[in-house]
Order: structure tokens, then C-alpha cells, then sequence
């Protein structure tokens, strides 16, 4: 199967503070692949340098073939990226964000017609919609911005912490859609530290702690391995 | 260029809110009525002087220049046997901002040509600009009445000799020299003139630096609270497109206030002014003030308005780098104040100054300031030191090209999302 990202030695730094200290890790087309660590692990900072915000250190990355360091601008169509706590312009509808935004993946009217009507139904927010973000509940604005990193249909998109902050019922509704994602061989890659999420989700999971990837492999793989019986007791194992 | 227009629209959809318009229309407005409460007050000082006075001799003469003053459209209260306090307290209910006593005896010492002491109250009730105006009355009364007496006793003593040409031997025919150019006009006409054309312009261009300059570091910094500027970053726009579609939305929203803020200033203007500006269309005036090259001629309109431009810009690219060290807006505000100061600085300065005339140290610090250079222009394209605007556009756009060069640097590296001011000391 086609490789959506291979990770080689990935190194970055912040002054002296070393976040990432050469991880590598492969992520397959159809596959959501999750990292999860605690607070300050490194996961954000490998997301960010993937989704092509951040220049790597060291080491290389490659999305669908392209290479990360001199090709980013290509990358940028195909990928999309959800940061943790993002916002959207909140004197802006809902509408018109999306219709904001699609316009940088099409030069066609019709086509970012298409993208803005596929995110209406994904975000679910109906007559809302129309109404200005700053109105919205974090739940409201989590979802529409889930819609929107989803809507081009990217071949790799890159979820930080896709469901934290959310309640029950909302958390809910977006891991259905980005189960979904995958459905036609689109390549997922998220963080989280909420484990269960993640065991639920994924279907294969790096585990990361102060900059290193400490495991990798599927949930059950896992588990097995540190005979545990969720990834909480494997992470907490792990780390050690 | 379709992803900056994209961007563009974004961008004056969020800067072009009712939290930006109300304000700004509010503030033309305000200038507007503020402008027209000073003219409806001074023309109301100017249309009638009021003057009381108080006649403690009653003859003849303190009769006549009473009826003088009244045919000079002075509105005379008229008090006799009365004390001087009794009026005074009289004169404080009404308009009247002062009162002349006509002492007793005073036919007979002018019938004597001797110097007759007179005493004037100047009645002072505040201290606006438009009352001080109020408080020259009594002195325009009194040169009325020297004038009048002055012309009896020339008229007594010296008939048949024109009057006026006694009082007034010469008659002087100015000329006023600018660089190689002289012209038949008074200086007060040439200053006032220069002054009336390069009143408005710094004032507004002034408020416009500052608001776009506020408006950009607010918009950076806005992307970073609100979290927006990740995704922004991870769309397939190119960074560049990124910062000029910011600073042009910004720079058409501060041009958008400066049209606004222009109408309502020259509305502020007029009101002071008491009528419409002066302006070139008066032929004497005119064919001197072209003569002396003070009425400026296309190209010279072209400089200037590229120099104000090229300042704008200036200001915006200061303020994108500014914002790009902002971590939300409150800390975007302390990173504008010193960019306000480097506008405050030249704009100060030129008000009360030749920057050309000043020591060179601080004349070239000035200079290396690229807001001064539009402050500067318009009085030198009147003195006609082209050299020095034309100098002054070059160096503002090697300016510009470096710092929207390095603004770019920082909105396509890291330092967009990592770089913040330490404003904590180091331990």
C-alpha cells in the first residue's frame, strides 16, 4: 500500500529545549495513524512540522512522495491541518468561513460550491450556518472547523487533539467523521492524550514522550506486548 | 493573485466592521460639529460688538463719540451718573466685554489738545480661544475713538490736507522672494496661504499612519489570540500573498478614514475659519503665489501623494513585524506605541520646524524616520527643494523593499509561530 507520510529522524528545537529528538514513523494511505504522550511530549510540534508550519531541524519527511523541505507549497493542497484550540473568524458566518477557505483549494466556483456544501452537512450546524462564528458554542465552531479540514477531501489530514475541550455528544459525532475520513483510502493522522479516543479510533498508535517514540504499533499489538488491558496501562508502561 | 484576493476579501470583511465604521464616521462627525459650534460662535462675536460705556462728562463731544461708535456698528450701553462699579456689575449680566469711562472734563481737555487719560475695563469671562477673541473689543473701540479724535485735530490744526495721507505717509508695496522667484504680495497673504494647504494633510495623515498602523498589528495579532493564523499557515497560499493582501486591506481601510477624516477636518476648518479655505482663485493672489511656484503643479501633486503612499506602507510593514512579535492584542497595542512615537516624532517637529535648518545630527535622524518625509514635502515642493522629496521617496522605498522583505522572511519561517518579545527581566 502506498505510503500518505513517511517521518525519518525527525529533529526539532526550540534554543536549548530539544522537542523532537529524531522520531520516525510511516503512516499508510486508508490508515488513521494516532500519536499520543502527554502535555509537552512532542506531538504538536511533529504535527506542525508535518502539516508544514515549522521547518524540521533534522531528518526528513515525506507526504505522498513529496519532501516536506522543498516542496511544502505543493503539499499544502493536499493536506490539511486542524490545530488544537484553533479558531475561526468570528465576525464571519459559518458559511462564509467555509466559502473562505475553500477558496484557496479551487479556482472553481462550482467545484468550492461543492466543498462549502459538503462541510454544511458534515458540521451539521443547518440554519446556524448563517450565523456569525463569534455566536457559536466551542462545540459549534470545533465542528464547523473539523468540516472545514475536511471538506477538500485531503489525502492526509493532520488532527490536533480533534475532540478535546468537547462534550460527550459532540466528541462522539466528530470521531464518527473522522472514521469516515478513511473510508476512501485517505490517510489520518491525529494526537491525543485522551487514550481511550485513541484506542477507539486508530488504527495504529506511536507512543511519545519527551521527544521519542518510545512504541509503535496497533492497539492490540500494544496491549498484548505490555500485557496491558487499555493503552493507559500500555503508555504508563512504556514511559516507565 | 486569486488567493489574495480571497485573503483581501477575508481581510476587509474582518476590518470593516460597525466596531471600526460607527467610530470612524463618529469621529468626522464630531469634527464636523465642533467646526460649526466655533463658526456659529465667532461670527456671533464678529457680527456685533458690544461696548458699554460709561459717560461721567456729557457734553457735546463724549455725546459724539459716543454716536461714532455707534455708526461703526458698535452696540453701545450707555450709562451716565453711575459709579464705575455699579456699571461694571452691569456690564458682568450682559454681552459686553468691556467699558469705557469717559471722564469729566473731557471736552474741555480735548477742546485744549491735551492728552486726555481715559480708563478701559476689560471684561474677561473665560478663556477659550473664541473669548479671547471677544476681549479685543474694547481696544477696537478705543483705536476708533483715537482715529476719530486724532482726525479732528488734524482737521482743526492742518486744513486742507488729506487726512489720510498725514496719517499714513507711506504706502508700502510688498514682495515677497522665494528662491529665484519674486512676486507683488504680502508675506502674511504667502504664509497664510501655505499654512491653509498644509494645515489639513499632516493633521489627517497623522490620524491615518497611526489607525492603519493599529489596525494591521491588531489584525496579526488577532490571528494569533484567536488561534487562526495555524490553519491560515497551512492552506496553500503563498506567505507573501499572505502579507501584502493584510497590508492591502489595511491601507485601503486607512485611505477609506482618511477621505472620511478629510471631509470632517476641512468641515472643522471652515468653522474656525469662518468660511471655506483660501485657495488660488483670487486673480492677484493667484498669478503671485504662481509666480513664486507656491501653487503646486501635477507632477509635484504626483510626489507628494507618492510620498504619502510610500509612508503608509511603511507604517504597515512596520506594524505586520510588530504584530508577528504580538501574542494577543493587548501586547500588540505595546508594540505599537513606539511606531506612534516615530510618527508623533516628525509630525511635531515640522509643525514648529524647518527640519532642513536644525543641526545635522538630529536633522538626519529625523530623516532616517520614513514617516517625516511625507510631513516634510509639501513645504519643500513650495520652497522647491525637489531634491530633497525626491531623496526622501527613494529612501522610503528602499525601506519599504527591506522591511517587506524581512516581514516576509518571518511569515515564511517559524518565527511566525515561535517568536514573542521577552518583556520579563533575565534572572
Amino acid at each position: 500500500m502506498q505510503k500518505a507520510l513517511v517521518v525519518e529522524n525527525l529533529q526539532k528545537s526550540y534554543g536549548r529545549l530539544a522537542a523532537l529528538k529524531g522520531i520516525s514513523f510511516k503512516v499508510k494511505a486508508g490508515e488513521i495513524f494516532a500519536l499520543i504522550g502527554p502535555n509537552g511530549a512532542g506531538k504538536t510540534t511533529a504535527l506542525r512540522i508535518i502539516a508544514t508550519l515549522l521547518t524540521p531541524g533534522g531528518g526528513d519527511c515525506y507526504i505522498y512522495g513529496l519532501n516536506l523541505r522543498r516542496e511544502g507549497g505543493k503539499i499544502r493542497r493536499f493536506i490539511s491541518y486542524l490545530p488544537e484550540e484553533a479558531g475561526a473568524y468570528k465576525n464571519l458566518t459559518g458559511h462564509g468561513y467555509l466559502w473562505f477557505m475553500a477558496g484557496f483549494f479551487t479556482p472553481d466556483r462550482k467545484e468550492r460550491k461543492e466543498f462549502v456544501a459538503t462541510a454544511s452537512q458534515i458540521c451539521g450546524l443547518k440554519e446556524r450556518l448563517h450565523d456569525k462564528i463569534g455566536s457559536y458554542s466551542k462545540g459549534m465552531t470545533r465542528r464547523l472547523l473539523l468540516a472545514r479540514a475536511v471538506m477538500t477531501r485531503p489525502k492526509l489530514a493532520i488532527l490536533d487533539e480533534p475532540t478535546s475541550g468537547l462534550d460527550v455528544i459532540n466528541a462522539l459525532e466528530i470521531r464518527d467523521q473522522i472514521r469516515e475520513l478513511t473510508g476512501s483510502g485517505r490517510a489520518v493522522l491525529l494526537s491525543s492524550h485522551n487514550m481511550l479516543e485513541i484506542e477507539y479510533l486508530s488504527d495504529r498508535v506511536a507512543i511519545i514522550d519527551k521527544g521519542i517514540i518510545h512504541e509503535t504499533g496497533t492497539p492490540e499489538e500494544l496491549k498484548e506486548k505490555y500485557r496491558a488491558r487499555n493503552l493507559e496501562e500500555v503508555f504508563a508502561e512504556a514511559v516507565k | 493573485m486569486r488567493n489574495f484576493f480571497v485573503l483581501f476579501q477575508k481581510e476587509l470583511r474582518e476590518l470593516l466592521t460597525l466596531q471600526i465604521l460607527i467610530p470612524m464616521l463618529m469621529v468626522a462627525l464630531v469634527f464636523s460639529f465642533v467646526g460649526r459650534i466655533i463658526g456659529t460662535e465667532t461670527k456671533k462675536i464678529g457680527a456685533v460688538q458690544e461696548i458699554t460705556i460709561l459717560d461721567l462728562d456729557d457734553t457735546r463731544t463724549s455725546r459724539t463719540v459716543t454716536g461714532f461708535l455707534e455708526e461703526n456698528k458698535f452696540r453701545v450701553a450707555l450709562y451716565k451718573d453711575r459709579t464705575v462699579e455699579a456699571v461694571l456689575e452691569e456690564t458682568g449680566k450682559s454681552q459686553s466685554r468691556g467699558v469705557i469711562v469717559i471722564p469729566a472734563g473731557f471736552e474741555e481737555n480735548i477742546g485744549g489738545y491735551s492728552s486726555q487719560e481715559i480708563q478701559a475695563y476689560h471684561v474677561i469671562q473665560d478663556f477659550s480661544i473664541v473669548g479671547s477673541m471677544g476681549a479685543g473689543e474694547v481696544n477696537t473701540a478705543l483705536n476708533a475713538i483715537r482715529d476719530y479724535l486724532s482726525d479732528y485735530y488734524l482737521a482743526a490744526r492742518v486744513p486742507g490736507v488729506d487726512l489720510s495721507v498725514l496719517k499714513n505717509p507711506l504706502v508700502v508695496k510688498d514682495y515677497v522672494r522665494i528662491g529665484e522667484s519674486t512676486a507683488a504680495i504680502s508675506p502674511h497673504e504667502v504664509i497664510g496661504f501655505v499654512q491653509s494647504q498644509t494645515m489639513l494633510l499632516p493633521v489627517v495623515l497623522f490620524i491615518v499612519m497611526i489607525y492603519a498602523g493599529q489596525m494591521l498589528v491588531a489584525s496579526v495579532a488577532a490571528e494569533k489570540e484567536n488561534k487562526t493564523l495555524e490553519t491560515l499557515l497551512s492552506v496553500p497560499v503563498s506567505r507573501r500573498v499572505l502579507v501584502f493582501a493584510k497590508m492591502a486591506a489595511a491601507g485601503l481601510v486607512a485611505l477609506l478614514m482618511a477621505v472620511v477624516y478629510m471631509v470632517g477636518f476641512r468641515y472643522y476648518m471652515q468653522g474656525i475659519m469662518g468660511g471655506p479655505l483660501p485657495d488660488t482663485t483670487g486673480v492677484t493672489t493667484g498669478t503671485a503665489l504662481q509666480e513664486l511656484g507656491l501653487v503646486l503643479t501635477l507632477p509635484e501633486y504626483l510626489l507628494l501623494g507618492l510620498t504619502i503612499f510610500l509612508s503608509i506602507l511603511c507604517i504597515l510593514v512596520l506594524a505586520l513585524i510588530a504584530g508577528a512579535f504580538a501574542e494577543d492584542q493587548k501586547s500588540a497595542q505595546g508594540l505599537m506605541a513606539p511606531l506612534i512615537f516615530l510618527v508623533m516624532l516628525p509630525y511635531f517637529l515640522v509643525l514648529f520646524l524647518d527640519i532642513n535648518n536644525i543641526s545635522p545630527v538630529f536633522k538626519y535622524l529625523i530623516y532616517a524616520v520614513p514617516f517625516s518625509h511625507p510631513f516634510m514635502a509639501a513645504p519643500n515642493l513650495f520652497l522647491q527643494r525637489h531634491e530633497i522629496v525626491f531623496s526622501g521617496i527613494i529612501y522610503q522605498m528602499v525601506f519599504f523593499l527591506v522591511f517587506v522583505s524581512l516581514a516576509a522572511r518571518i511569515f515564511s519561517s517559524d518565527r511566525i509561530l515561535t517568536m514573542k518579545l521577552r518583556w520579563k527581566r533575565k534572572r
